[in-house]
């Protein structure tokens, strides 16, 4: 995108980096408060981390290809063979104070929008456990979007290198800072988890604005989310609201709103300022220990430029011994149309009908974004020693006509609806 | 017999002892004082898997596991969940790394936990069939 973001969005950023803050601190606060207390059967802190070490090559160089749509760079474009795709390095501290209060603090290094890799606080709530069944959690949390949303960074936890695209890139808002509940419950011979969080989200996306980003808010978040667990199988349902604001947008709906009626139509229907936004999903999980299936079904509609899609995808593995082969079929489509006239420049005066052109040109630029792709995956991962796993992957991704996919940094020359091969190799650990 | 033979039947009844028990020679025990006779195999699935904290009689159970790398703790989760020790690691990865839960308590080995097992009515967990003894109950 070649379109300023605003200026006010720089201090939102930075206050959201303060209220991370300050929870660690209570957290200390609160912790040293209760020691000399009776010893609890736990230790007080407990630390753990996790890791992905990995490389990523693809076919096409005129786009990078990412794991995510908050990477600045990828494989392809930015290099050929890229490690700042999938390495990442998590740590954790969890605060055990009694067996009602504990707490979580969770910072990750991983490749942000701007290509470094400073360390963001992934993590950090104080949760009161009322009774082993029903605990609330305040601060920052995952945002349950999907079956594993809230474990997506931890490679060792998950059978592929990373979720598939064609869902997981839905929706990339993965935090919530607010309030989450969480309620589990017999059902006959099933477990069934019901959770509710509150709250928001603000994150940067590539962009060009002065620090090389675009922010992103999503508020008034509202997720409920139902999770029956049986035997050997999961199924969970998971349904989002919030009102969200891409700030990179602002300047272009500003400028179509100067064109008069047709100019605010357009703004009207397409601006993503404080938008209402809903995104379900639909998840099935079975695992007997020898093989596993699974899939999901994903549905975000924004009702503006960041556009009505869905995706779906199956995977299924086999192990043996140490080594599991997987293979998954993903797909990403949109409703949303991609190629508008959405200002008529007949009439206007040459000048004018030119910044029409080019409003237009930078609309349909901003929908040719929304991904239209399918994947094909192969790959294996080998547990090869205690605590780590080796994997490769192979997708083929086919583009949707008129498509540069899940694809960024495209570059003049790209051929709208090729096809792009992925190899990836990754070591996952966990301590 | 010669020396020599009684060693090789010593070693063959060795062989085959060792592959018995590293088939069917785990048992789930509580104290002899808990009330819980018998437990379904997803209830104790639940209960491992940190999904249940109360049984259906409305006691509490408290999982408690062998040492990582343990023979009893990998053929326990082998033979109930048909999962290795890397896929119960995997588990309980996504469970730590999103703050939800913690893995069972951890014990040394199977004497260890005999003796929390007996002194803790609520606690369930497993041992060598060889280790049973009248302070704790063996379920079926």
């Amino acid at each position: 995108m070649y379109i300023e973001p605003a200026d006010r969005m720089r201090p939102r950023l930075r206050r959201l980096r303060c209220r991370a803050a300050i929870i660690p601190v209570l957290l200390c606060a609160s912790a040293g408060a209760a020691y000399g207390d009776d010893a609890p059967a736990t230790p007080m802190f407990s630390f753990g981390g996790f890791g992905t070490a990995g490389v990523v090559h693809s076919s096409i160089d005129a786009a990078d290809f990412v794991a995510d749509s908050l990477e600045g760079s990828g494989a392809g474009y930015s290099r050929r063979w890229s490690a700042a795709v999938d390495s990442l390095l998590g740590l954790q501290v969890t605060a055990t104070i009694n067996t009602q209060l504990s707490a979580v603090l969770q910072v990750i290094s991983e490749q942000n929008y701007d290509k470094n890799f400073s360390p963001h606080v992934e993590w950090a709530n104080i949760k009161y456990q009322f009774t082993p069944d029903f605990s609330v959690r305040v601060g920052r949390t995952a945002q349950p979007a999907f079956m594993v949303t809230d474990s997506r960074n931890v490679g060792y936890a998950n059978p592929w290198v990373r979720p598939p695209v064609e869902v997981y890139n839905l929706d990339p808002v993965t935090s919530n800072d607010g309030i989450d509940l969480s309620y589990r419950m017999p059902i006959g011979a099933a477990t069934n988890t019901l959770q509710f969080t509150a709250g928001r989200s603000d994150f940067s996306v590539p962009g060009s604005g002065p620090d090389g980003g675009g922010g992103v808010a999503s508020h008034q978040q509202l997720l409920l989310d139902d999770t029956l667990e049986q035997g050997f199988a999961t199924l969970r349902v998971s349904y989002l609201h919030s009102r969200i604001t891409v700030a990179a947008f602002e300047p272009l709906f500003a400028a179509f709103a100067q064109f008069g009626a047709q100019g605010i139509a357009v703004t009207n229907e397409y601006d993503a300022n404080d938008r209402p936004a809903s995104f379900g999903s639909v998840s099935l999980a079975y695992d007997p220990g020898s093989w596993f299936a699974m899939g999901e079904w994903g549905r975000l509609d924004t009702s503006s430029i960041a556009g009505d899609k869905s995706g779906w995808y199956l995977s299924g593995g086999y192990r043996y011994s140490q080594i599991t082969a997987f293979a998954t079929y993903g797909d990403t489509n949109t409703s949303t149309n991609r190629s508008v006239t959405a200002l008529n420049p007949a009439g206007l005066p040459p000048a004018l009908a030119a910044a029409a052109y080019a409003l237009n040109g930078a609309l349909n630029s901003a929908l040719e974004d929304i991904p239209v792709q399918d994947t094909i995956s192969i790959g294996a991962r080998w547990d090869f020693m205690k605590n780590f796993d080796l994997k490769l992957q192979i997708d083929h991704t086919r583009l949707g006509a008129g498509s540069y996919g899940a694809l960024e940094n495209v570059q003049p020359g790209f051929h709208l609806g090729s096809t792009v091969n992925v190899f990836s190799s990754t070591i996952d650990f966990v301590f | 017999m010669t020396r020599r033979h009684v060693g090789i039947c010593l070693i063959a009844l060795a062989l085959l002892s060792a592959s018995v028990s590293a088939g069917a020679d785990i048992v789930v025990v509580v104290s002899a004082r808990s009330a819980i006779t018998s437990l379904s195999k997803s209830q104790l699935g639940d209960v491992f898997l940190g999904r249940m904290s109360r049984l259906p009689d409305g006691g509490v159970a408290v999982p408690i596991d062998q040492a990582e790398g343990s023979a009893a703790r990998d053929e326990f989760y082998k033979s109930l969940f048909g999962r290795s020790a890397a896929q119960m690691k995997a588990y309980w990865s996504r469970i730590i790394f999103t703050g939800r839960g913690q893995p069972p308590r951890t014990v040394a080995d199977g004497l260890e936990m005999r003796k929390i097992i007996a002194a803790n009515p609520a606690s369930i967990g497993y041992i060598d069939a060889g280790l049973v003894d009248d302070s704790v109950r063996v379920l079926q």
